[in-house]
């Protein structure tokens, strides 16, 4: 997910200059409400931290609204695990090519305002044929919903990034960013532990489970995403708004895409790649998948099966940002991805192997992927020349879909031939993979005496011997 | 078991233990008295020349016992578990005292004094549930319940022309003697029969693992018009006590469902202590005949209870070798639930379970699985401990080199 790529982007140039505010003379009578219209005090910046802020929001929680609705949806639309999987591979497809255009599509093409509109449109209209797949009991037109809603979901992460890039560049970007994070996890959790209970209540007023039940579930699930485009539309008009009084530029994301830079990459970054592609598989599709997984193997009530599926989000909302300090003042990113991708073997192992109550694993789950979007992300950074950055991480992004769209059909595929255990050993064959990327990272990046291993007070002294 | 407490009456929980694991990797199935392979013999002994009543008999001869499974339709289905600890046993049925109204002594095993261990299995009522309107669907009982078919009053056809010797099985079918709905006519109830001669697994779900110690029963109910829109069926299945209690039922819950995907547990009903008589199955039902994840529905059982003779019907089979004894605990199982797949999808609803004698068998870890953890653990650890060899050489080697200035 594109939320990951906050700490590096803030080394990308582009956005504003507050230059506007200083010569700009401040009224006299400085009422709440005036602080609020000024593009230049805070208080207004705050309401446009909001908007942003909920901007994604609709997105977030209607990408994972199959895992919460899994049983509904394969009982309902009579289709098995392998299907199912498609509505999760169908939002992929479309990003493997968008994550190298949707940088060009908002800078060059659309501009911000009517790039984050035209997405958010996109995110509203794909959420409805979505439901409209489950009225009309067609679930070609649910896959179709979920390629439409996938063709804005993520680009729509990217303006949102912009516009933060542009509103709150300086010291208090990373707060920003995080903050956005912590907003689409919210997103992610409240959909985990609403829908059921939606589904339920939908029900109940129209007297039979169904695909219709189903349907107008869906929709009225979609109303988070109008909330999403009526704030794309206040944006831009603040942002417009913005522009005129203090004269600032539109926000631009700053990247440049050239797809021939790809045979610079070196081989720290290729495994920088492996790992991202081979972590990130074992931990969205079994998220997609838990549910049932919980209720099945430990027996849990479908409530307390959601609220578990949904303890990753929860923790990494907090942790994110703790978790980027600690990496920030120690450095060490390589150690830090280790220790995140063992602790996630581990959690993968004591949910397949063993009977325990699977809230200890689930939560280390969270707590290694919080620690690894940190430690991982920022690295590429380290080993790309920023004139290459934005290819690099349009690349990283696309072969993420790439590898999550082939895996979801996969893993449903493995789920319905071969059972829960078989899935989780898949999954922990993924995660060693990427354990096995991560050790020859480390003896790579030693043997070249690379920089990805410093810790930070070494990367300070050679950031001052190099200006020196 | 490994793991689980020692059975007692009624339900027992096992929990799983670190032992758990290490027999999911060691577990082999054992017979009684470790028979690794026996010869099966099918045999139809019918009342010549009435040929409508008939007892399927299967003898597996090991090298030190034999099992003899005898399975009649005469009355209520019911099937005949006697161990012994010859492979010289034979048995004996005499025809007129079995259908008289005194069949004690019509079926018998010689030598008696070899017989280690036997009990009998009947299947006495077909429930019918309607289960519009719950939402619960472990209550019990799942609904409203229509009139229950009673088995003692089915037809059954002549099993010597379903007998197949290439797969060592046979099939009752039977519907309702009188049949006033004419539910039954064009469906039936089914009792397929399968003898093994080793261990091995089939590839029909729930592919429960077998030995050569048990054979296995599938019951399906194909065709039979349902008399509501959403019926559940149930089996009323009766057991013969080992003494004054109950037999025990036991839940396990294992980590593996490879070969029954979404399926963690297990149940069993033990006769007593080993080696003795054992029922397995898994808790799931299938609605379709291929069975796989999407047609699996649950199957919930209840606790035995203990039930007078008199109120079941009775099976002359088990009459007339087991003779006066009474103490029957029956327990009944329901399959499917109010959401999901039910017999309501195909009219089809298929179970199976297995019946024999001495240490039922443990699912083990397939070898695929194993190998898949051993490389997935095996080779970053490797990994490690190479790349942490070549940095501790590289450091060396650095560390000799002196620099200039």
């Amino acid at each position: 997910m594109e939320e990951e790529e906050e700490e590096a982007r803030a080394l990308l140039p582009g956005g504003s200059d507050e230059a506007g505010r200083d010569s700009r003379a401040t009224p006299a009578a400085s009422g709440a409400l005036q602080a609020l219209c000024d593009p230049s005090r805070l208080a207004h910046r705050l309401v446009v931290l909001f908007l942003m802020c909920l901007l994604g929001f609709g997105s977030y929680f209607c990408y994972d609204n199959p895992a919460a609705l899994q049983i509904q949806v394969k009982r309902d639309m009579q289709v098995n695990t392998t299907r199912f999987m498609l509505l999760y591979a169908w939002y992929s497809w479309p990003n493997v090519v968008l994550c190298f255009f949707g940088g060009f599509l908002i800078d060059r093409v659309f501009g911000i305002r009517w790039g984050t509109i035209i997405f958010s449109c996109f995110v509203c209209i794909g959420q409805v044929v979505f439901a409209l797949g489950g009225i009309f009991n067609a679930f070609w037109l649910m896959e179709l919903g979920r390629f439409v809603f996938g063709i804005g979901g993520e680009s729509l992460a990217v303006a949102q990034n912009t516009y933060a890039v542009s509103w709150f560049k300086g010291k208090e970007l990373n707060l920003v960013f995080g903050l956005q994070l912590s907003m689409a996890r919210i997103g992610s959790t409240v959909n985990m532990n609403l829908m059921g209970w939606l589904y339920s209540k939908v029900e109940a007023s129209l007297g039979s489970a169904g695909h219709t039940t189903l349907g107008v579930t869906l929709m009225i699930g979609g109303i988070t995403c109008i909330l999403s485009l009526v704030c794309a539309l206040a944006l831009a008009y603040l942002d417009q708004r913005a522009e005129r009084i203090l004269h600032k530029e539109q926000g631009k994301t700053g990247e440049v895409i050239k797809l021939t830079d790809v045979k610079d990459f070196s081989l720290p970054l290729w495994l920088i790649f492996i790992i991202c592609v081979c972590y990130y598989v074992a931990i969205f599709p079994f998220i997609g998948l838990g549910k049932v997984f919980f209720t099945e193997k430990f027996g849990f009530s479908s409530q307390a099966a959601s609220a578990i599926n949904s303890i990753v989000y929860v923790i990494s909302a907090p942790m994110s940002p703790v978790f980027g300090l600690l990496v920030d003042k120690t450095g060490k990113n390589i150690i830090w991805v280790l220790c995140a991708v063992v602790t996630t073997l581990a959690s993968h192992i004591m949910l397949a192997f063993t009977l325990w109550n699977p809230w200890i694993a689930m939560c280390l789950l969270g707590l290694s992927y919080s620690l690894l979007a940190c430690a991982l992300w920022p690295m590429v950074a380290f080993v790309v020349p920023e004139h290459q950055l934005g290819t690099a991480y349009g690349f990283m992004q696309s072969i993420q879909n790439l590898g999550l769209a082939v895996i979801s059909i996969i893993a449903g595929m493995i789920l319905d031939t071969r059972g829960y255990l078989f899935l989780e050993v898949f999954f922990i064959a993924c995660v060693s993979l990427s354990l096995l990327a991560v050790v020859l990272l480390y003896v790579v990046n030693h043997a070249q005496g690379g920089n990805l291993n410093y810790s930070a007070k070494k990367r300070e002294e050679m950031k001052l011997s190099h200006e020196e | 078991m490994s793991g689980c407490e020692k059975p007692s009456r009624g339900w027992g929980y096992c929990a799983p233990s670190p032992v758990l694991l290490l027999s999911l990797l060691t577990a082999a199935p054992l017979g009684l008295l470790g028979e690794e392979t026996r010869q099966v013999s099918l045999k139809v002994i019918s009342n010549w020349p009435d040929f409508s009543q008939n007892l399927l008999h299967i003898q597996a001869v090991g090298t030190n016992s034999t099992l003899h499974y005898v399975w009649s339709s005469l009355g209520p289905p019911a099937a005949l578990l006697v161990a012994t600890n010859t492979p010289n046993s034979t048995l004996s049925v005499n025809w007129s005292l079995l259908l008289s109204s005194d069949p004690d002594g019509g079926l018998m095993v010689l030598p008696k004094e070899s017989i280690q261990f036997s009990s009998a299995l009947v299947f006495t009522r077909l429930f019918e549930f309607d289960s519009t309107n719950m939402s619960d669907a472990a209550s019990r009982p799942p609904g409203k319940s229509y009139p229950p078919y009673s088995l003692a009053n089915f037809s059954w056809n002549n099993i010597t022309d379903s007998l197949d010797p290439a797969t060592l099985s046979a099939t009752f079918r039977g519907h309702p003697g009188h049949d006033p709905t004419g539910a039954f006519a064009n469906g039936s109830l089914t009792f397929r029969v399968q003898a093994f001669s080793t261990s091995g697994r089939p590839v029909q779900p729930p592919r429960l693992l077998h030995s050569a110690d048990t054979c296995q029963l599938e019951v399906a109910l194909a065709g039979v018009s349902p008399r509501g829109n959403r019926s559940l069926f149930g089996l009323e299945v009766a057991t013969l006590g080992p003494g004054p209690g109950c037999p025990s039922m036991q839940e396990l819950h294992s980590i593996d469902d490879e070969y029954a995907p979404a399926v963690f547990q297990l149940d069993q009903l033990l006769w007593g202590s080993l080696p003795s008589g054992f029922m397995q199955w898994r808790p799931v039902a299938f609605s379709q005949k291929q069975g796989s994840r999407e047609s699996a529905m649950p199957c919930q059982s209840s606790p035995l209870y203990p039930n007078l003779a008199y109120l079941l019907p009775q099976s002359p089979v088990v009459r007339a070798f087991f003779k006066t004894q009474n103490n029957f605990c029956a327990f009944n199982l329901t399959f499917g639930a109010s959401t999901g797949p039910g017999y309501w999808d195909q009219h089809y609803l298929s179970w199976s379970m297995l019946l024999g004698v001495g240490t039922p068998p443990v699912d083990a870890l397939s070898p695929l699985i194993l190998g898949i953890m051993a490389v997935a653990l095996g080779a970053p650890a490797l990994m490690l401990l190479a790349g942490g060899l070549f940095l501790l050489l590289g450091h060396k080697r650095y560390s000799e080199y002196q620099s200039i200035n």
